[in-house]
């Protein structure tokens, strides 16, 4: 295969048709590079969308109460399901294999002062846990622990926003900022990937708050993560369980579709997978139909080519070329010409995405770039598309009759 | 071609003693050329027997076929069908590098055979630097060059003009000297008798087939 004389003859006729191997090479760099961008372009998308999702744990399911939609065990439709500290234990027992981390939430709104600045900002009171939940990153001093949660501290650690607002260029770590009047220590400052107005916000401890307001055991919902281990199928099963398990703890109706929330992420995410699967393959069988046009490009120039080559194939034969190495000949031509320029479009398409691919940076869309794979697929599917644009031309060429070649008249 | 079967050749006994330089004569359409495809493996007899250096030539495949033109014979055509791109070096070490002889080998062997008919220091140039009578030259090194049991020359001097003819006949008679079994078709008197012997075909079949005393070519050069 590495042998000069094949080389020769290719670069030879290669050079004879500048112009025709250049406009068929054409065809396939540009369905390369199309089939590249297509490629590059979905998973623009999926980067852009997982981007979304960032600010919270990828296994993470979100619990929280509705109104009943349907009249079930006794009680009318229209009630309204409220959840309650026990519930967050009750999970904690029911499910200690799948539960990795677990938080009760308690939205409200407070009216925060510190010195002359005030404003009003929501708060959460939350479990500790609740800083991997939802991935929250201190910046600044710490996030309230088990301690503080026993204890009922008054303790507080706000966003990065919060901050900057109430306390301006002092250091808010260790002050006492009033919340509805109460007096809360601030012990940590956080910020959230996932967008500004998460940092705009206030997490306490939920004892704390539930004592505050009323001494109630009263929440407002339940974030959890679930086994990391767990693959989708597993966890949409757990969620399922969980979903069940809880409308029956709270009398909801199992077809009840509005008595109870429970949101998995792995839904979202595998929404998203078999979304951008989709469009991927869409772009795969974009690219390959444009690349058909491409090989048929391919074998056109090679079929023109044996035909002008007629002779030359007969007098190798007399010489004793045998077939396989006509084929050999042919074959390794068309799959040089595939390659090539399969490879030139393929290097465009890389260059102009590695030049603007990572400046796009939008919701939707961001940093679309080929994978290592992709290239080596490429590479693969060049060659196929070689063999497969050749072997019609190369069979034609090994058919060739050296008697009808030859012919002189 | 076709589907109807047009017999060309309506039953030939011939044969030929190693060392021979035989003139193969006749009109066109008398079958000299198809005689000598099949001798040449390039077309199968529909019947009838061919034995070559005692091998039986029958129901060859292409690859078989190609293998044993490779290893016993050597063809030299009327328009000398050298390949345009590759040098006259290139051109007599192709059916070298069908053999599989290494590039080095096959260079140094074409190059002897180039000195043999005298082009040695024409080797780098491309055929198309060429003379007619030079073309046929390379092409009769070529033909050498594998060394075959029986050269075949198809008209080899039929684009040639008679000076040159005379170069060409002159070279294969040398060769011939040097115990080389030849074929020849032609259809041009003078040439023929240039040969040892001469075998005049007719719509098919043989109709004479004589030695004759060989005309030097040198004497015209």
């Amino acid at each position: 295969m590495f042998d000069r004389d094949i080389w020769q003859e290719i670069f030879n006729t290669l050079k004879k048709n500048k112009l025709r191997t250049f406009l068929t090479g054409f065809s396939v760099g540009w369905a390369i590079f199309i089939l590249v961008m297509l490629l590059a372009s979905v998973n623009g998308m999926q980067n852009g969308f997982v981007g979304q999702f960032n600010d919270d744990a990828t296994n993470s399911i979100f619990v929280r109460p509705g109104t009943t939609a349907k009249a079930y065990a006794g009680f009318e439709a229209g009630r309204r399901i409220q959840f309650k500290s026990d519930d967050v234990e009750y999970i904690k027992q029911s499910f200690a294999d799948d539960v990795e981390y677990i938080s009760a939430r308690y939205f409200s709104n407070t009216t925060a002062r510190y010195k002359s600045e005030t404003g009003s900002y929501p708060i959460q009171a939350v479990h500790p846990e609740f800083q991997i939940i939802e991935k929250l990153i201190i910046t600044d001093g710490r996030f309230f622990n088990e301690a503080d949660l026993t204890n009922k501290a008054k303790v507080a650690v706000i966003g990065n926003k919060v901050a900057e607002d109430l306390f301006k260029d002092e250091d808010p770590v260790g002050n006492f900022a009033e919340f509805n009047g109460l007096p809360f220590r601030i012990i940590g400052i956080f910020i959230d990937e996932g967008d500004d107005n998460a940092e705009r916000r206030i997490y306490a401890p939920i004892s704390t708050y539930q004592r505050i307001y009323g001494n109630t055991n009263d929440i407002s919902a339940i974030a959890l993560t679930y086994n990391p281990t767990y693959d989708l199928a597993k966890a949409l099963e757990f969620s399922g369980r969980l979903e069940d398990l809880l409308k029956r703890r709270h009398k909801v109706s199992p077809k009840d579709q509005s008595g109870l929330f429970v949101w998995n992420y792995a839904e979202a995410f595998d929404d998203i997978s078999s979304f951008s699967a989709v469009l991927r393959a869409i772009g795969i069988g974009v690219g390959f139909l444009i690349l058909i046009a491409g090989i048929v490009g391919i074998g056109n120039i090679m079929v023109f080519t044996i035909k002008e080559r007629t002779k030359e194939i007969g007098v190798r034969k007399a010489l004793g070329a045998r077939p396989k190495q006509i084929v050999n000949l042919v074959l390794l031509e068309s799959i040089f010409i595939t390659t090539l320029s399969g490879f030139i479009g393929l290097l465009f398409a890389w260059m102009i995405l590695a030049a603007i691919g990572p400046t796009i940076e939008t919701p939707a869309f961001s940093n679309p770039n080929v994978s290592g794979s992709t290239v080596v697929t490429a590479t693969i599917v060049l060659i196929v598309a070689g063999v497969m644009a050749g072997l019609i031309p190369a069979i034609k060429a090994a058919n060739v009759k050296p008697i009808v070649a030859l012919r002189d008249k | 071609m076709g589907s109807n079967s047009l017999h060309v050749l309506k039953g030939i006994n011939f044969n030929a003693e190693a060392g021979e330089l035989v003139a193969i004569m006749g009109s066109s359409g008398s079958g000299k050329s198809t005689l000598l495809n099949i001798l040449g493996m390039l077309d199968g007899a529909d019947s009838g027997e061919y034995i070559l250096d005692g091998v039986p030539i029958k129901d060859l495949s292409e690859t078989k076929a190609a293998q044993y033109r490779n290893k016993f014979l050597g063809f030299v055509f009327q328009s000398f069908n050298l390949i345009n791109y590759k040098s006259a070096m290139e051109n007599v070490a192709l059916p070298l590098y069908y053999q599989g002889v290494p590039r080095k080998e096959r260079q140094e062997k074409a190059l002897k055979y180039l000195e043999r008919v005298g082009l040695r220091e024409w080797a780098t140039h491309l055929p198309s630097e060429l003379s007619g009578g030079q073309k046929q030259r390379v092409a009769i090194a070529r033909a050498m060059a594998a060394e075959p049991k029986v050269l075949l020359a198809d008209e080899p001097t039929g684009a040639l003009d008679s000076t040159t003819s005379y170069e060409v006949m002159d070279l294969i008679q040398k060769i011939n000297d040097e115990g080389n079994t030849i074929l020849v078709v032609t259809h041009e008197e003078d040439i023929a008798h240039m040969c040892k012997r001469i075998v005049h075909l007719k719509d098919g079949v043989i109709v004479e087939d004589k030695k004759v005393k060989q005309v030097r070519a040198e004497q015209y050069v």
